[in-house]
């Protein structure tokens, strides 16, 4: 227990310091916050509950049309900052640009977990494979939906509202780090806290044999629609800062990402090792240290050298690395294995 | 053991890269001037991006070449870093935010396409770091009052204006029908505004409007739509591929339609991937290598066709040729700022006033270039079914006649 708060507290420290001593690298260490939070949601679905799903992008980018819409509309006339050939400039004071973005990310929360209540009541009934499909199909529906609605700019984009001039040059940077790092904390505990709870246990079950576990009682309908509305309410949020981070929202590029951030996220997951807290921590950071020094080093081949990587991972680490890491050294997550088991088991090879 | 060394391996492979990294450049070092550029080398303007890249470099080149840039009284040669933003406008924000903050650029160039200017666009705004783009012509870019920002290129709207007065015009001044189909993207939206604004001003009617998606392959639906409604124009704008699947789709369905009016058809080398099935196709164009424009360092059109043809083996569309205008422009700011100073630079662009072999360069308050004309050229085949671009409006330049309306199909 005792090294566990020394570990914590060492890496609430570094992500508090890290914008200063790495000033150079803020952005992509927000990104890293933002995959880190979109990879530990994905894995309430894909690795607790055993519902591989496609469609969380879609909470992420309803998040990110909703901070921003809400961050203009509440000052300004949305339809007019968004008509492309508007001719009218409306720039933010400080005041309206934070509570705007504050007011966003609170709606950005909130309308993504209702969606998904109300999604996951109708579709996740299904199971397997049909359940991935269809899920899949959310993502690019809301893309090529959201490309057609002009009040958030359809296929023109959408960009929000630049950063106030406060502070110096780095205070965007700065902002947008400890916004993401603060999501990331907070999802990290609630997922943390909802994990040593019977909740996770009933996800477990419902993973392991669903139809078991609705013979012993258990309503898995509902903890299953609760689990998605945890993990839209933090993809919205990451969603919400990811568009203030890149200040301009593409409905499929940026927004309904499903070709990159959809399916990254899932990979993340998968990397670090699913079904465990740590893991989708874990793959994030490397998997996006990886892809940064692909797109320096290997420009123009960063897909294949990401490719060779994933396979690597799924040939030597079909579990993830936690996984890897579980059967390497059992004892340290708690399974007791004495002397003799080892010897036996080292023979054995 | 294997697995031990593996990840020996990987932590080292980390290390190495964070070590690497970490190696900055300078925006002048010795006698460099590096210039930062994301550019789409994978994704789906991978085509465009390698033209503007092609340009960038033959531009480089040739400035390089011939002396490079003189500033205080010392000789300065130009180089670029490149990146791949994958045509994704959130890498391209990413890239300019690393491009500005890690690599210490401090002067840049554009991307390729309105959606990645506009993400990038903030970034170096925030910085004041001064951006030449020469692929970026959405109106918005310009009415968010950058300062830093400016681009070569005639805005977007102004692309297709042109072919839809001179319909008017061949219909003795009465309204015309159009149809047009646009992908759902920040460049095209705006060739349709410019449409819109065109037909209202010519109380022209819109028949069709239809919305393509990106990524296009498919655009039946529409050219169904056509076929039964017969309009008296057809626009459609989607990039490259917006290009090719139209001309494909009307060839092999027979649509017969007067006029045929389309952006990005010498980026998709329509003439010769299609040959006769793109003849009389009608194009806008920011450039043509039969202007009469003249510079120093690529003398004309006509001798930076032959010149990049020979460096990159193909015929350089006008995604290249505006994109070594950049280079002119930043080498002339330069030189007249004589200083590396970004606001000083800033203010010697904007008083830019120059005539490059691509055209005119004189920017507006906003950041678009102001004193270019877009041109109309239309695809011509011979009898041996040789196809080539021949510029028909503006009058000014025009080698062939507008052949209008376009025979049927049948009579081909």
């Amino acid at each position: 227990m005792n090294k566990n708060i020394i570990l914590y507290t060492f890496i609430l420290i570094f992500g508090l310091a890290a914008p200063f001593v790495f000033p150079a690298f803020k952005v992509q260490l927000s990104i890293l916050c933002v995959l880190i939070v979109l990879a530990i949601t994905w894995n309430i679905q894909g690795g607790e509950m055993g519902y591989n799903t496609f469609g969380n992008i879609l909470f992420y980018g309803l998040g990110m049309y909703l901070c921003a819409s809400v961050q203009v509309g509440m000052f300004f006339p949305l339809a007019e900052w968004t008509e492309s050939g508007g001719e009218k400039t409306f720039v933010h004071t400080p005041a309206q640009f934070f509570q705007g973005f504050g007011v966003g990310l609170a709606v950005a929360a909130v309308v993504p977990a209702i969606v998904a209540g109300l999604i996951g009541y109708s579709i996740l009934g299904l199971r397997g494979h049909y359940f991935a499909i269809c899920t899949l199909g959310l993502g690019v529906a809301a893309g090529e939906i959201s490309g057609g609605i002009e009040i958030i700019g359809a296929g023109q984009g959408f960009t929000t509202p630049p950063f106030p001039k406060v502070g110096s040059l780095e205070a965007r940077g700065e902002f947008f780090y400890f916004c993401s790092f603060i999501v990331l904390v907070l999802t990290f505990i609630a997922v943390k806290s909802i994990y040593s709870t019977r909740f996770k246990l009933v996800l477990n079950a419902i993973r392991d044999n669903e139809d078991k576990a609705e013979a012993m009682g258990i309503q898995t309908m509902k903890y299953k629609i609760i689990g998605w509305m945890i993990s839209a309410f933090f993809c919205g949020l990451a969603g919400g800062i990811m568009g203030g981070l890149v200040g301009y929202i593409d409905s499929t590029d940026v927004a309904f990402d499903g070709r990159e951030m959809g399916v990254f996220m899932v990979l993340m997951a998968i990397l670090g090792g699913k079904g465990t807290l740590w893991g989708p921590v874990i793959g994030a950071t490397i998997f996006h240290i990886f892809k940064e020094g692909f797109w320096t080093f290997f420009l123009g081949w960063q897909y294949v050298a990401l490719g060779v990587l994933i396979v690597v991972i799924v040939i030597y680490f079909p579990e993830g690395i936690m996984g890897w890491l579980r059967e390497k050294y059992p004892e340290k997550f708690g399974e007791v294995i004495d002397d003799a088991d080892r010897k036996a088991q080292v023979e054995l090879k | 053991m294997k697995i031990k060394n593996i990840i020996i391996t990987f932590v080292s492979a980390i290390a190495i890269l964070f070590s690497t990294s970490v190696v900055s450049f300078a925006k002048v070092v010795g006698d460099k001037i590096i210039l930062g550029a994301a550019v789409s080398l994978t994704g789906k303007y991978s085509s465009n991006g390698v033209h503007t890249q092609n340009g960038y470099n033959m531009a480089v080149e040739r400035i390089n070449s011939m002396g490079g840039v003189k500033v205080g009284g010392k000789t300065y040669k130009f180089d670029i870093i490149y990146y791949d933003d994958e045509s994704n406008p959130k890498r391209a924000a990413q890239l300019a935010e690393r491009l500005i903050s890690q690599d210490k650029v401090e002067f840049m160039l554009g991307p390729y396409s309105s959606g990645l200017t506009k993400a990038m666009a903030p970034v170096t705004e925030k910085y004041g770091v001064p951006m030449v783009e020469a692929n970026g012509a959405s109106r918005s870019l310009f009415t968010k009052g950058y300062k830093y920002l400016f681009a070569v290129l005639a805005p977007a709207n102004l692309y297709l204006d042109v072919a839809i007065r001179t319909a008017v015009e061949l219909n003795g001044g009465k309204g015309v029908r159009i149809a047009q189909a646009f992908e759902q993207d920040a460049f095209s939206q705006d060739v349709r505004l410019g449409i819109l604004d065109a037909a209202k001003d010519t109380g022209s009617e819109i028949i069709i409007d239809d919305k393509l998606p990106k990524e296009l392959n498919d655009m039946a639906a529409t050219l169904a739509k056509v076929k039964a409604v017969k309009p008296d124009v057809l626009v459609v704008s989607g990039h490259t591929k917006g290009a090719l699947t139209a001309i494909r789709q009307i060839a092999e369905m027979k649509v017969d339609v007067p006029m045929l009016a389309m952006t990005h058809c010498d980026a998709a080398k329509l003439s010769k991937q299609h040959g006769k099935n793109s003849q009389y196709a009608l194009c806008a164009s920011q450039w043509h290598k039969t202007l009469t424009y003249k510079d120093k360092w690529f003398k004309d059109g006509m001798t930076y066709d032959a010149d990049f043809t020979k460096m990159f083996g193909y015929a350089p569309p006008y995604q290249a040729a505006e994109s070594s205008a950049a280079l002119l422009v930043f080498k002339d700011a330069f030189e007249r700022a004589n200083s590396f100073d970004q606001k000083k630079v800033r203010d010697a662009l904007a008083a830019t006033d120059m005539q490059t072999f691509y055209g005119n360069i004189k920017f507006a308050p906003g950041g678009q270039n102001v004193s270019k004309p877009m041109v109309l050229f239309q695809v011509m085949c011979d009898s041996a079914g040789k196809c080539e671009n021949k510029v028909v409006a503006p009058l000014k330049w025009a080698s062939a006649e507008l052949i209008h309306p376009i025979p049927k199909w049948s009579e081909r």
